[in-house]
C-alpha cells in the first residue's frame, strides 16, 4: 500500500484532563499524517493513546489541534473497542446491525450487510447466538464484524487482541491483516493503538511511538517488510530491537 | 348487583393499568435522565429520596381537594386517584431503572457514541433491555402497593366532603358501611381473583426467567401471547420513534420534571390557607406532632424488627426448597395487595377486645412487603450457584450456614427493603392507628392518628404542619441513622 495521498491529517493537538484540585496533560501538540495505510500507535499503558483514538472517532474533543479528513465525504469510522462491548440482550446478529440502524439504514438491507461482515470474520453460523453462548476470540470477531458493517472508510484499533489468549490473538491479527490487503473492504487507513512491540512491527506500515503521559511524538519507524511477516525473520527481530530501544 | 361489580372492577383495573404505564414511562426517562445527566443525578436524587419516605396518604387529601376544586369532581377525582397509585407505584420503579443504567458498562455508552445511535434507538437497544429485569421486578412490589392504595385512592373525605369513584375499592367500602355482607363477599372474592389472576398470568411468568422460581404449567402460553404483545408494540413504538427521527434529548429534561408534579401541587397546597393562620397555629400544631410522635416511632421500629423476623427465615427456606419459593412468592403476592379495608371488616371480631392488633396488623402490611419482596426478588440472585455449591462442597450448614453466607449475601437487599419499608410504614400510620368503618371505630393515638383526626375535622392547614413535620423527622432519621448505619454495615459485608 502507498502512502502517497493523505487521508487524515491531524495538526497540533493537545487535550487535558480535569481531576480534582489539578489539571492533568495527556496529549501534547500531537500532529501527523496518515495516508493510505496500517498506523500502529505505540505507547506504555495510559499514555493517553486511547484518548487520541477517541478523538479520531469523534467522541471526544480536543483542548486544541485540527483533525482533517480528506476523503471528500463525511467519513465513516469503524471502531474495535478492547473489549468486545457486545449488547448481552441482543443476537450475534442484532449487535452487528446497530451501527447500520444508527445510520438509518432499513432494517432489511441492515440485515443483509451485517451478515455479511459476519462472514468475513468466520462467524456466518453463529448469527443467531446470544454473546454468553461465544468464546472470547469469537466475541472481538463480532466486535470486528460490527466495525465492517459499515463499511468504514477508516478502522480504528483499540488494543483489540490485548485481552485474547496468545493463540486466538495470534489467528486473529493474521486475519485483520489479510482484510486489510485484500481489499474485500473498501478501506483507505487502519489506526491501531497496542502496547505491543511485536504486534506492532508484525501487522502496520508504519508506527508512531509516543512518550509516557504526557504523549508526544518520540519517533515515526516505517516498516517496509513484505507480507506475510513471521516473528522469527531476521528482519522483523532487527526492527523490534530497534523499537524497543525507542520504547524504553 | 352484578353489573356494578363488574362495572367497578374494570374502573378498578383501568385505573392500576393506567397508574402503572404513566409510572413505567415515568420511570424510564427519569431513571435514564438520571443516570445519563450529572446535574439532573444531583437535583432529583435527594428530592426523589424524600418523595419515597414521606407519608403520602398524609398530603393526599390536600391534593384531592385542590384538584377537585379546579377541575370539578370528575376529572380531577380520577386524575387525583391515578396520581396517587402513581405515588405508591413509581418510586422503586424509578430507582430501579436508574441503578441499572448507571450500573452498565461504560464502555458500552462510548460505543454507542461512536457508532452515534440516536436516542429512540439507545432507549430500545441499550437502556430499556438493560433495566428489564429491574423493571420488572419491582414492577410487582410496585402492583402489590398500588392495589393496597386503591381503596385511599378511591374514597376520600375531607371534612364534610367525600369524594366516591367507582371502582373495587369503593365498592367494598361501601358494602362494609352498609353491613352488607352479601356484596362485601362479592367484592372480595373479585378483588382476591383480579389480584391472583394478573399475578399469576403476567407476574410471576414474567420473573420467573430471572428468580428461577417456577412457572405454572398452563400459564406459559398465555404468557408468551402477552409478552409478544407487548414486544411487538415496544418495536412499533421504536420504529416509529426512528422514523419520525424524533429529537428527544432536548425534551428530557422537561420530561424528568413530571414527577415533581405532586410536589409542586403540594407547594400551591400550601399557599392556600393564608399565611395567618399558618404562622400563629405553628407552635400549636409543632407541640401536638411532638406529643404525638413517639408512639408512632416506637410503632415503626417494630414493625420493621417483626418484618424482618418473618422474611428471613421463609427466604432461607426458599433457597432451600423452590416450591416453597414458589408458594411463598405467589402468598405474597397476593396478601401484599389486599387493601386495609378489606382486612378491617375480617379482623372486626377481635378489633374490639385487641384494637392493639389490628393495628399491628395494617402497620405490618404496609411495610413489610418491602422487606419481604426486596428479599425474595432481589436477594435471592444474589444467592449465587457458586456460592452455594461453595457451601454444600465444604458442607457449611446451619447456623454457620446463615450467619456466614446466608445473611451477608443478602444484606445488600435487606438494608434496601428496610429502607423502603421504614417509609412505608410511616406512611401506613395513617391508616393504623386510626380506623373507621361503619360502626367501628379505633383511635391508638400517635401522629399517623392525628393526621387522620385532622382531615376529619377538614384542618388542612395543620394537616399540612403536621405531615411536613414528620416528612422531616423521616428525612433526618434517613440521613442522620439509617443511611450511616447501612454503609457501615454495607462496606463490611456487601459480596459482589
Amino acid at each position: 500500500m502507498s502512502s502517497s495521498e493523505v487521508v487524515l491529517s491531524i495538526r497540533g493537538l493537545s487535550k487535558k484532563y480535569k481531576v480534582p484540585g489539578r489539571e492533568v496533560l495527556v496529549l501534547d501538540n500531537i500532529s501527523f499524517d496518515v495516508g493510505e495505510e496500517f498506523i500502529a500507535i505505540l505507547g506504555p499503558s495510559g499514555c493517553g493513546k486511547s484518548t487520541l483514538l477517541r478523538i479520531i472517532a469523534g467522541v471526544e474533543k480536543p483542548d486544541s489541534g485540527v483533525i482533517e479528513f480528506r476523503i471528500g465525504h463525511e467519513p465513516r469510522i469503524g471502531f474495535v473497542f478492547q473489549s468486545p462491548t457486545l449488547l448481552p440482550w441482543m443476537t450475534v446478529l442484532g449487535n452487528t446491525m446497530l451501527p447500520l440502524l444508527a445510520r438509518g439504514v432499513d432494517a432489511g438491507e441492515a440485515r443483509e450487510r451485517a451478515r455479511r461482515a459476519l462472514t468475513l470474520v468466520g462467524l456466518g453460523e453463529f448469527e443467531d447466538f446470544y454473546p454468553n453462548e461465544l468464546s472470547g476470540g469469537m466475541k472481538q470477531r463480532v466486535n470486528i464484524a460490527r466495525a465492517l458493517a459499515i463499511e468504514p472508510d477508516i478502522l480504528l484499533l483499540d488494543e483489540p487482541f490485548s485481552n485474547l489468549d496468545p493463540l486466538t490473538a495470534e489467528t486473529l491479527r493474521s486475519e485483520v491483516v489479510d482484510l486489510w490487503l485484500t481489499g474485500v473492504v473498501p478501506l483507505k487507513a487502519v489506526i491501531m493503538v497496542t502496547h505491543n512491540v511485536e504486534e506492532a512491527v508484525l501487522m502496520s506500515d508504519r508506527i508512531i511511538i509516543l512518550s509516557p503521559r504526557p504523549a508526544k511524538i518520540v519517533k515515526e519507524v516505517r516498516i517496509g517488510l513484505k507480507r506475510p511477516r513471521s516473528r522469527k525473520m531476521p528482519e522483523v527481530q532487527a526492527l523490534v530491537d530497534e523499537v524497543y530501544s525507542y520504547v524504553s | 348487583m352484578l353489573y356494578e361489580l363488574a362495572v367497578a372492577t374494570l374502573m378498578s383495573l383501568y385505573r392500576m393499568f393506567a397508574a402503572y404505564l404513566l409510572s413505567l414511562f415515568i420511570a424510564l426517562f427519569t431513571g435514564i435522565a438520571m443516570a445519563r445527566n450529572r446535574a439532573v443525578e444531583a437535583v432529583l436524587l435527594p428530592i426523589l429520596d424524600v418523595l419515597q419516605s414521606v407519608p403520602i396518604l398524609g398530603f393526599f387529601p390536600i391534593v384531592l381537594v385542590l384538584l377537585v376544586d379546579r377541575l370539578g369532581p370528575g376529572i380531577g377525582g380520577e386524575l387525583s386517584a391515578i396520581i396517587l397509585i402513581v405515588t405508591s407505584l413509581v418510586w422503586n420503579m424509578i430507582f430501579g431503572v436508574y441503578a441499572s443504567v448507571k450500573s452498565l458498562d461504560p464502555s458500552i455508552d462510548l460505543m454507542a457514541n461512536v457508532y452515534k445511535l440516536p436516542f429512540p434507538l439507545r432507549l430500545a437497544a441499550v437502556y430499556v433491555p438493560a433495566s428489564k429485569t429491574s423493571i420488572i421486578s419491582n414492577s410487582i412490589i410496585s402492583w402489590a402497593g398500588g392495589w393496597f392504595f386503591l381503596t385511599s385512592a378511591e374514597v376520600i373525605s375531607m371534612g364534610s366532603q367525600t369524594y366516591k369513584l367507582v371502582g373495587l375499592g369503593s365498592f367494598i367500602f361501601d358494602a362494609t358501611d352498609r353491613g352488607d355482607i352479601q356484596a362485601l363477599t362479592a367484592g372480595v372474592t373479585v378483588l382476591f381473583l383480579v389480584i391472583l389472576t394478573t399475578y399469576l398470568l403476567l407476574w410471576n411468568p414474567a420473573v420467573v426467567r430471572y428468580t428461577g422460581l417456577k412457572i405454572l404449567p398452563g400459564v406459559e402460553s398465555s404468557y408468551r401471547a402477552v409478552d409478544r404483545a407487548v414486544a411487538s408494540a415496544w418495536r412499533g413504538i421504536v420504529k416509529a420513534m426512528l422514523r419520525l427521527r424524533v429529537k428527544i434529548p432536548g425534551g428530557v429534561a422537561f420530561l424528568t420534571l413530571i414527577p415533581l408534579l405532586p410536589a409542586s401541587i403540594w407547594l400551591s397546597g400550601a399557599g392556600a390557607p393564608s399565611f395567618s393562620t399558618w404562622s400563629a397555629n405553628l407552635t400549636y400544631y409543632l407541640y401536638m406532632f411532638i406529643e404525638n410522635v413517639w408512639v408512632t416511632l416506637i410503632r415503626v421500629y417494630a414493625t420493621l424488627l417483626v418484618s424482618l423476623l418473618i422474611s428471613l427465615p421463609l427466604s432461607y427456606l426458599s433457597v432451600r426448597s423452590r416450591r416453597v419459593g414458589f408458594i411463598a412468592c405467589t402468598a405474597g403476592e397476593l396478601l401484599s395487595s389486599v387493601p386495609a379495608v378489606v382486612w378491617w371488616p375480617i379482623l372486626l371480631p377481635i378489633a374490639f377486645t385487641y384494637p392493639w392488633f389490628v393495628m399491628f396488623f395494617v402497620y405490618l402490611q404496609g411495610a413489610l412487603w418491602y422487606v419481604y419482596f426486596n428479599v425474595m426478588i432481589f436477594g435471592l440472585q444474589y444467592m449465587k450457584k457458586d456460592i452455594l455449591e461453595l457451601a454444600e462442597i465444604y458442607g457449611v450448614k446451619g447456623s454457620l450456614y446463615f450467619k456466614s453466607i446466608f445473611l451477608p449475601a443478602l444484606l445488600p437487599s435487606i438494608l434496601a427493603g428496610l429502607l423502603s419499608a421504614s417509609g412505608g410504614a410511616w406512611n401506613a400510620s395513617i391508616a393504623a392507628e386510626y380506623i373507621a368503618v361503619g360502626g367501628l371505630k379505633i383511635d391508638m393515638g400517635g401522629v399517623g392518628s392525628l393526621i387522620d383526626k385532622l382531615a376529619a375535622r377538614g384542618d388542612s392547614a395543620g394537616l399540612l404542619q403536621v405531615a411536613l413535620y414528620m416528612s422531616l423527622l423521616i428525612v433526618l432519621l434517613d440521613k442522620l441513622v439509617w443511611s450511616r448505619l447501612f454503609k457501615r454495615l454495607g462496606s463490611r459485608y456487601v459480596v459482589e
